[in-house]
Formats: structure tokens, C-alpha cells, sequence
């Protein structure tokens, strides 16, 4: 740690460049990672809530109803689907409705619709269900949130595309000027090197102090760029808050891991930190190594 | 020991800076490599520091032959030699501690406290030690020459190579250089490049006497002839 501050000292305005570099990519990574992670996990939430709502005529015999839902169910592109009669829909509207004994006279459980809640494997599959429901004679009305969902599929892959596209360019934009910054550096040690090689040192022994410098400028890089992001996402704390109002929680599920993203969840936050420090240390490390390979 | 054996050295564009050239160096002996400005005494040096290859003819230290084409033990070469320059190729940025203290940390084998121990070993050696914690920059070009000196000699170098160490020295400081080298002499093989007559003359060593790249003269206890 005494080496890599007395290096800075010595080069400055080269460790800046290095720090800054870092900085910066480190920064976007981190906010393209938890914007991604926001769009993916309420396109989750979306996803988990009912999907389509389709409204059959009141006098509709239960058993077209279940015709039509065995023809969804063995299409393959459904995940499941809720039946709800009169009776059900009814009750629902009593509980809604409980604070309003008005409303609650003026309706009976015969002109309620009965209806079937459909949730899909795939957002994708939804225009196809909405469409064949349409077609049916029985169906009164097909609620189908199609704009939310498809504005959220479309921005969700943009954001993907964005997020890898960025991602390669910070990766190959990081790695070109760190490799030249560190040509800088050896230009600047060449006489210590050429002793160095002269006493004796092996070649990882001269190449060590730029890895060393490469891996803690990476860590320190990734603290900075995390504390600033942290600033951030806590001034917009309120604004997220009344944004999100009714959701009451967003999570991913990667690898089986159930992991809380809303409210801002502290464990989500921390492999953040660690998948952006790692991305750091991993781009700092490789561009030292390939440097310290061409010019040592 | 060293051995070279018809040792010829051409440069690409034709000069030849050693011709044929033979002779061997006893452990701890101490040689003068003397002759005019690109008679070859630097070649030699590069040659056994291994910087340089020679085009034909072979060179053995310590039973190691460092000409052969299969040669991977350059590291061990190398920490077995100590180098001092004309100008002495000290770290600026680094102290006198620090400067000496890399000649065994390359090693990677010495603890810190076993480094502080012979660093200050060569130190007293050199009449240095309570300049440890100077920069170079505070130093005067003996003392610099000192520096470079107690690096060639810490920790297990047993063959010092001097290429004209004194080249840049006043004559005081340069008879300072030189009680060093007296102290030193029969602990470790010494081979010193110079132009220095007087130095040679009282020193009554052997002296190697190179003319055009060709070893014309080996003196057992020589004086300094051209």
C-alpha cells in the first residue's frame, strides 16, 4: 500500500488518468447494472400480475367457459389461469365495495361477469391469447395491459442492448488507455527497470509494483464511483418512492436467489458493489498485464 | 570462475569490439581490465552481465556456460554479479536504504529484518551508515559511487563488475573509491575496467592490457602499459 501511494506521488498526473478512467467506466457500469436490474425486476412484477382479464357475457354456461380455458391450457403458452364465477366476482365486489352500501344494494351476483384470469409464460405470447379470446362469442371484453407491457419489453431489451454494447466499449475503451497509460509509466521507470534486470529481478518481480498499483486504483475507482452512486440513488429516494407508489416490493430471481431490489435493499447493494469492483480489478489487471507483456 | 574461450564479439555493422580473444579469472581475484576508449573493456562486462552475446567462441561462469544457446539461468547469473557504473545508476526517487535493499529484495528470499541487517552491513562497508535515510539527490558523486558500490556488494554477489567506476570522480574521492575496493578485495572476484594508471600502479594486480578488440598483454602484479 506504501508502494502504490509513492507511485502516485511520483507519477500524478498518470494515476489520475488511471483513477479517472476507472472511475468513469465503473460509474456507468454501476448505473447501467442497477437500471438494468430495476427494468428487470418490474417487468417481473408485471409479469406476476394478472395478465389478461377476459369478461364472458353473464348467462355464459360454465362449461364453454371451460372449454376455452382447456384450449388455452394446452396451447403450451400458458402459465396458469384463475376461473372466477358470479359468485366469486360477487364477493370480490362486496369487498371492494364494503365501505358503500349504495353500490352494494344496486348489485347482484347475476349480472356480474364471470371471468378468467390468465398469466402467460411469456409477455410475448399475450397479443396471440388476447386475439384468440377476441374471437370467441362468448367473450364480453378482454382486458389486456398490451402498452404497458410492450413498452416495458421494448425497454427493457434496448436496456440490454445498451448495457452489452456499453459494456464492450467501456471494457475496450479501459483497457486502451490504461494500457497507455501504463506505457507512460514504464517509459518513466525505465532506467529502475533496466537496473532491476540488471540485479538480477525476475520478470514477475518488475512487473508486480504495476499490478499491485492496477488492483488497488481499481478498488479505490470502484469506492468512489459506488459512493457517488449511492448519493444519487438516495437523493432520488423520494421520487422513486412516489413513482413505485403501490408496489410494495421488486425482486430478481438470479440462479434460484430470490433478491430484493425495492426499497433499496442493502444485500442487492453489496453485489453491486462486489460485481462492479470485480469488473474493475478484472479490466485494471488485464490491461496492466498486456502492457507490462509488450513493454517491460 | 570465469573462462572466456576465443571470445570474438562483431557489432551488425561490422566492427569487431573483441577478436579472439582468451583468458580465465580465479575466484576473488582481482583483475584490471585497462586499454583505450573502444578497445572493448565495456563488451567484456556486457558479455558475462549477459546483455550482449558474442558471435562466436564461449564464456563459463562458475562452471555455467552462459554462451550456449540452452542458457535459462540468467537470474542465477545475475545475482551472483555485482555492477557498478561510471555513472552510477542509482534511483533517484528511492534513499540510500532503499537503493541498496533492492539489490536483495530481488532475491526473494531475505525477511525484512534479515535486508536491514546486510543493507547496514554494506553501509559500514562503504562508510555510509548514517546515510541511510538520504536521497541521492543530497549526495555528492563520491558518496553516489559509494551508494552503487555497497549495492554491487550486499548479500551473495560474488563477482563485482566495475566498468571505470571512478571515470566521474575528482582524485580524493576517487583514492576514497578505491579503499573500498581494497577492503573488498580477496572476498569476492573483482573485475574493474579503467583508464586510471595510478590506480593500476598501486594496486599491483593482474591487468588485462586490450588494444582493437585483442587482449595483447595479461600481467600478473602489471602496471598500467598501453
Amino acid at each position: 500500500m506504501k508502494n502504490f501511494f509513492i507511485s502516485i506521488k511520483r507519477t500524478p498526473f498518470q494515476s489520475a488518468a488511471s483513477f479517472l478512467v476507472l472511475f468513469f467506466s465503473l460509474f456507468l457500469t454501476l448505473f447501467l447494472f442497477i437500471t438494468l436490474a430495476f427494468s428487470e425486476s418490474l417487468l417481473s412484477y408485471i409479469e406476476t400480475r394478472p395478465q389478461i382479464t377476459v369478461y364472458f357475457q353473464p348467462k355464459t354456461n360454465e362449461n364453454e367457459i371451460f372449454k376455452i380455458r382447456d384450449e388455452l391450457n394446452n396451447s403450451g403458452k400458458i402459465l396458469s389461469i384463475k376461473y372466477i364465477n358470479q359468485k366469486q366476482a360477487f364477493e370480490i365486489y362486496k369487498q371492494m365495495n364494503k365501505d358503500n352500501p349504495l353500490l352494494l344494494e344496486m348489485v347482484s351476483a347475476d349480472i356480474l361477469p364471470p371471468s378468467l384470469e390468465i398469466y402467460a409464460k411469456k409477455p410475448i405470447f399475450l397479443p396471440q391469447i388476447a386475439e384468440y379470446l377476441k374471437k370467441q362469442a362468448s367473450v364480453d371484453e378482454v382486458q389486456f395491459q398490451k402498452d404497458i407491457l410492450d413498452r416495458l419489453l421494448t425497454l427493457t431489451s434496448i436496456l440490454r442492448k445498451i448495457s452489452l454494447t456499453f459494456f464492450i466499449y467501456l471494457f475496450l475503451m479501459t483497457t486502451t488507455v490504461l494500457i497507455a497509460i501504463t506505457h507512460f509509466k514504464i517509459a518513466l521507470k525505465k532506467e529502475e527497470i533496466e537496473i532491476l534486470n540488471l540485479l538480477g529481478a525476475s520478470y514477475s518481480y518488475i512487473r508486480r509494483p504495476f499490478l499491485k498499483e492496477a488492483f488497488f486504483m481499481a478498488i479505490f475507482a470502484s469506492i468512489f464511483a459506488f459512493s457517488i452512486i449511492l448519493a444519487i440513488l438516495f437523493y432520488f429516494h423520494p421520487f422513486l418512492n412516489s413513482y413505485l407508489q403501490g408496489i410494495s416490493s421488486l425482486s430478481l430471481n438470479i440462479l434460484n436467489l430470490n433478491l430484493l431490489i425495492w426499497p433499496i435493499n442493502w444485500s442487492f447493494l453489496s453485489i453491486t458493489f462486489l460485481i462492479t469492483s470485480l469488473f474493475g480489478v478484472l479490466v485494471s489487471l488485464f490491461s496492466t498485464f498486456l502492457a507490462t507483456k509488450k513493454y517491460l | 570462475m570465469i573462462i572466456f574461450e576465443n571470445i570474438t564479439k562483431k557489432f551488425p555493422l561490422g566492427n569487431v569490439a573483441l577478436d579472439n580473444i582468451s583468458f580465465s579469472i580465479e575466484d576473488n581475484e582481482f583483475v584490471f581490465l585497462v586499454g583505450p576508449s573502444g578497445a572493448g573493456k565495456t563488451t567484456i562486462i556486457k558479455l558475462i552481465l549477459k546483455e550482449i552475446e558474442p558471435t562466436s567462441g564461449s564464456i563459463l561462469v562458475d562452471d555455467l556456460d552462459i554462451t550456449n544457446k540452452n542458457f535459462s539461468k540468467i537470474l542465477t547469473l545475475r545475482r551472483s554479479l555485482g555492477v557498478i557504473f561510471q555513472d552510477f545508476k542509482i534511483i533517484y526517487e528511492k534513499n540510500v536504504f532503499e537503493n541498496i535493499a533492492l539489490s536483495l529484495l530481488v532475491l526473494e528470499k531475505y525477511s525484512s529484518s534479515q535486508i536491514k541487517e546486510k543493507v547496514r552491513e554494506a553501509l559500514t562497508v562503504v562508510g555510509l551508515k548514517d546515510k541511510e535515510k538520504v536521497f541521492p539527490i543530497q549526495l555528492s558523486a563520491g558518496e553516489l559511487q559509494r551508494v552503487a558500490i555497497a549495492r554491487a556488494i550486499a548479500g551473495e554477489r560474488k563477482i563485482i563488475l566495475a566498468d571505470e567506476p571512478t571515470g566521474n570522480l575528482d582524485p580524493k574521492t576517487t583514492w576514497e573509491i578505491m579503499k573500498i575496493f581494497k577492503k573488498i578485495d580477496k572476498e569476492k572476484t573483482i573485475i574493474f575496467a579503467t583508464h586510471n594508471a595510478d590506480i593500476v600502479n598501486s594496486f599491483q594486480k593482474r591487468v588485462l592490457v586490450l588494444r582493437d578488440g585483442k587482449l595483447i598483454k595479461d600481467l600478473r602484479k602489471g602496471k598500467y602499459e598501453l
